[in-house]
């Protein structure tokens, strides 16, 4: 990095966190998150240690534990990364929930459509009809930015709405499950199910293996330079050549790909058929994920993970402590509130580091 | 200088620490805090030895939603509560905020080899009839659920809907003076539209003339949570001439009845009718034009049933539970004292089966 002639005047171990501030942010957001909600817990009467003893033992103490919350990981891992790749290209995607929903739905249709599918196949179908669909319809938000300028938190925002509309009426009258009043799918066939690998979901390990390629195709690739040029300049970038509206196009189809992907993965290995109220604020847990991971996508995987373990604790604290298991949405909030302003960086690194952030946080504006 | 700001802020995040961390020391508050809420309830002071056979405990799963919701989760909740206090059980819920959760979070109460699980609502009837499979030494309890296999350990909480929308219905056809009624409703499911056909039974068996107009919420995810909606449809009825209207679908039917409430015919020219609980407490703001609620009672229902898993008397299948009418409050004056007898020999004859509602769902 280019500071280090500056850095060189200061301590040691003060230059090694500006360095690593990326890291040190997000660790220190969820620490000072924790403690606040310590406060708010130790006034609903609960031992706050206690409490989050709770949370982790029972997401983490057992294989059961374990594998509920690696289930809860694997869709926010994908969802986390689709806001991390826009993010990349300058774009805030807040319609992976909507692209995240359209790939569950369409990934739901291709289990129960094609029957004649081995197992393998069907699955690979399944995950390649979800990652379609999220992609597409992240995709015209992608189009409309870049023929049209319409700002794409609008409209992903408006697309959100539309897919859940027009998914409530496919599951309501054209694809409903006959003689059931619930608005619901058919179940999948067997062979569209994804397996479990001993209380490993194999949903979870797809979703590391994207997350390693993702990371790989945006710092090692061609692909990846062009679009984190897009992303930091893109005056700079169509100066070199760079044809933007591709790239936004581009990076909006990969964004809804992922979180369509989360969708079908969650639709295959879980709830293995479609239900409205299923899949409810995956995506929007999405954007609290890639925010903490600072939009880095191997970072994506301890932030869903610590989203998934405080999910999967939530039941276990209420029924031990009596804390609403709301406290954890609370949890989040706070920690977005400290990663997403810069207050901690300031306070702990000021102006210098004012500097170094401005460089990696590009894709905030 | 910036050395001492760094210090600054670390020794600040340091005070906040060990603020939390004392006061996590001197916090023995919880237990204690649990136990005394339990000695009012009830002599079994936790849930350690719910699996000693003479220590009753209740564990109750909410559907998605709060247990102070003013409607079904908290009617199941008070006949849980009400059931340990009167049998010297223990009772505790946990919260669904996750469709996904169900298992897991009936599965709560069957590691600590609880006695009864209440489940609340419609939607998880599935998840009970696999929980129920897999614990046969729990019983499990459906609040709302309709159990079609024959499994000995679950027992389905229904109600005849239609009996409390007939009653209703047949108090709507004596009061209405324009002979027009309106209905605005939930989702189209069996429970609203068992409610909804019952009560248009009961108006035209006590009033030929009478026409109901019947409009349920699109179906779609906000069908019980959509108050905007039930306004505009309760004021679309009334500007139509209806002077009674029963609005019923959880937050879309408050909304219808907060809606008429507003209108300034209220309590005098115009009416509304609640549903499920005594609305006349749940929803103060009604109380203008509210005469009655059709209510299940979900409370006495839940704890006849824990009690006759308590005696060892409870049966697999499903159990009919009680429907009613809320009491009249303020309007029992201003209702001719013909009007309320003739209701009250309807819903006698509802009760001993002399009265059929004719509804077949």
């Amino acid at each position: 990095m280019s500071q280090s002639t500056e850095e060189k005047q200061l301590n040691p171990t003060l230059a090694y966190l500006v360095r690593k501030q990326s890291l040190v942010v997000p660790v220190i957001a969820v620490l000072v998150a924790f403690a606040i909600g310590a406060v708010l817990i130790y006034f609903q009467g609960v031992n706050p240690l206690s409490a989050y003893k709770t949370i982790f033992q029972s997401a983490l103490g057992s294989e059961r534990g374990l594998q509920r919350t690696l289930e809860k990981t694997t869709p926010l891992i994908l969802a986390g990364l689709a806001v991390a790749v826009a993010l990349r290209v300058g774009l805030f995607n807040i319609g992976a929930q909507g692209q995240l929903i359209m790939g569950a739905f369409f990934a739901t249709w291709a289990g129960f459509t094609f029957t004649n599918l081995p197992a393998l196949m069907h699955i690979f179908v399944g995950l390649l009809a979800g990652i379609t669909a999220g992609a597409i319809w992240a995709g015209i938000a992608g189009v409309l930015k870049a023929y049209r300028g319409v700002h794409e938190v609008i409209s992903t925002i408006m697309l959100n709405s539309i897919a859940i509309a027009l998914l409530d009426y496919l599951v309501n009258y054209r694809f409903k499950e006959p003689d059931q009043s619930l608005p619901r799918t058919v179940p999948i066939l067997e062979s569209a199910k994804l397996p479990q690998l001993g209380f490993i979901p194999l949903g979870f390990l797809l979703a590391l293996a994207v997350a390693l390629f993702i990371s790989w195709l945006i710092n090692r690739t061609t692909t990846g330079f062009r679009l984190n040029t897009v992303g930091t300049n893109k005056f700079a970038a169509a100066y070199a050549g760079i044809k933007i509206k591709y790239v936004v196009v581009g990076g909006m189809l990969l964004s809804g790909g992922l979180a369509g992907l989360g969708g079908a993965i969650e639709t295959l290995g879980i709830t293995h058929r479609f239900e409205p109220a299923f899949n409810k604020g995956l995506g929007f847990d999405g954007i609290t994920i890639a925010l903490l991971a600072r939009a880095n996508p191997i970072a994506t995987i301890p932030a869903a993970f610590l989203v998934g373990v405080l999910r999967s604790g939530a039941p276990t604290l209420q029924f031990d402590t009596g804390l609403e298991p709301e406290i954890v949405d609370l949890l989040l909030a706070l920690t977005l509130l400290f990663v997403a302003a810069p207050i901690l960086g300031k306070l702990i690194f000021r102006k210098r580091a004012e500097k170094t952030q401005n460089v990696s946080s590009g894709w905030g504006s | 200088m910036r050395r001492m700001r760094i210090l600054a802020g670390i020794s600040i995040l340091a005070l906040v620490l060990a603020a939390c961390s004392s006061s996590s020391d001197s916090d023995t508050a919880a237990p204690a805090e649990d136990t005394s809420a339990a000695t009012e309830e009830a002599v079994v002071l936790d849930d350690s030895n719910c699996a000693a056979a003479e220590v009753f405990c209740i564990g109750l799963v909410t559907d998605i939603g709060k247990v102070d919701d003013k409607s079904f989760n908290q009617s199941a909740w008070e006949g849980a509560r009400a059931a340990a206090d009167q049998l010297g059980g223990f009772a505790k819920y946990v919260e669904t905020v996750d469709t996904k959760d169900y298992a897991n979070n009936i599965a709560q109460f069957t590691d600590k080899n609880y006695d009864a699980i209440v489940t609340v609502g419609f939607l998880m009837a599935e998840a009970t009839v696999v929980a129920a499979q897999a614990y046969p030494d729990t019983h499990f309890i459906g609040v709302d659920q309709f159990i079609g296999e024959d499994i000995p350990n679950l027992t389905g909480l229904i109600f005849p809907e239609d009996q409390a929308g007939y009653a209703a219905g047949y108090l709507a056809g004596l009061m209405t003076t324009t002979n027009k009624l309106g209905q605005v409703l939930g989702m189209q499911i069996p429970p609203v539209e068992k409610f909804a056909l019952g009560f248009e039974a009961g108006a035209k068996a006590a009033n030929p003339a009478v026409s109901v107009t019947t409009v349920y919420h699109p179906p779609g995810d906000n069908a019980f949570t959509n108050p905007v909606w039930g306004g505009q449809e309760a004021r679309k009825q009334l500007d139509q001439g209806a002077d009674i209207i029963f609005s019923a679908g959880g937050a879309t039917g408050n909304g219808g009845l907060i809606e008429i409430a507003k209108d300034s015919g209220a309590g005098s020219t115009i009416f509304c009718i609640g549903v499920d609980t005594d609305q006349w407490n749940t929803v103060p703001e009604a109380q203008p034009c509210l005469v009655t609620s059709a209510m299940k009672l979900i409370t006495d229902g839940t704890v006849e049933l824990l009690t006759a898993v308590f005696d060892g008397s409870i049966a697999g299948g499903n159990f009919v539970g009680q429907t009613g009418l809320a009491p009249y409050h303020d309007f029992d004056s201003s209702i001719s004292a013909d009007i309320k007898a003739k209701v009250a020999e309807i819903v006698t004859g509802l009760k001993d089966g002399s009265v059929q509602t004719g509804v077949t769902l």
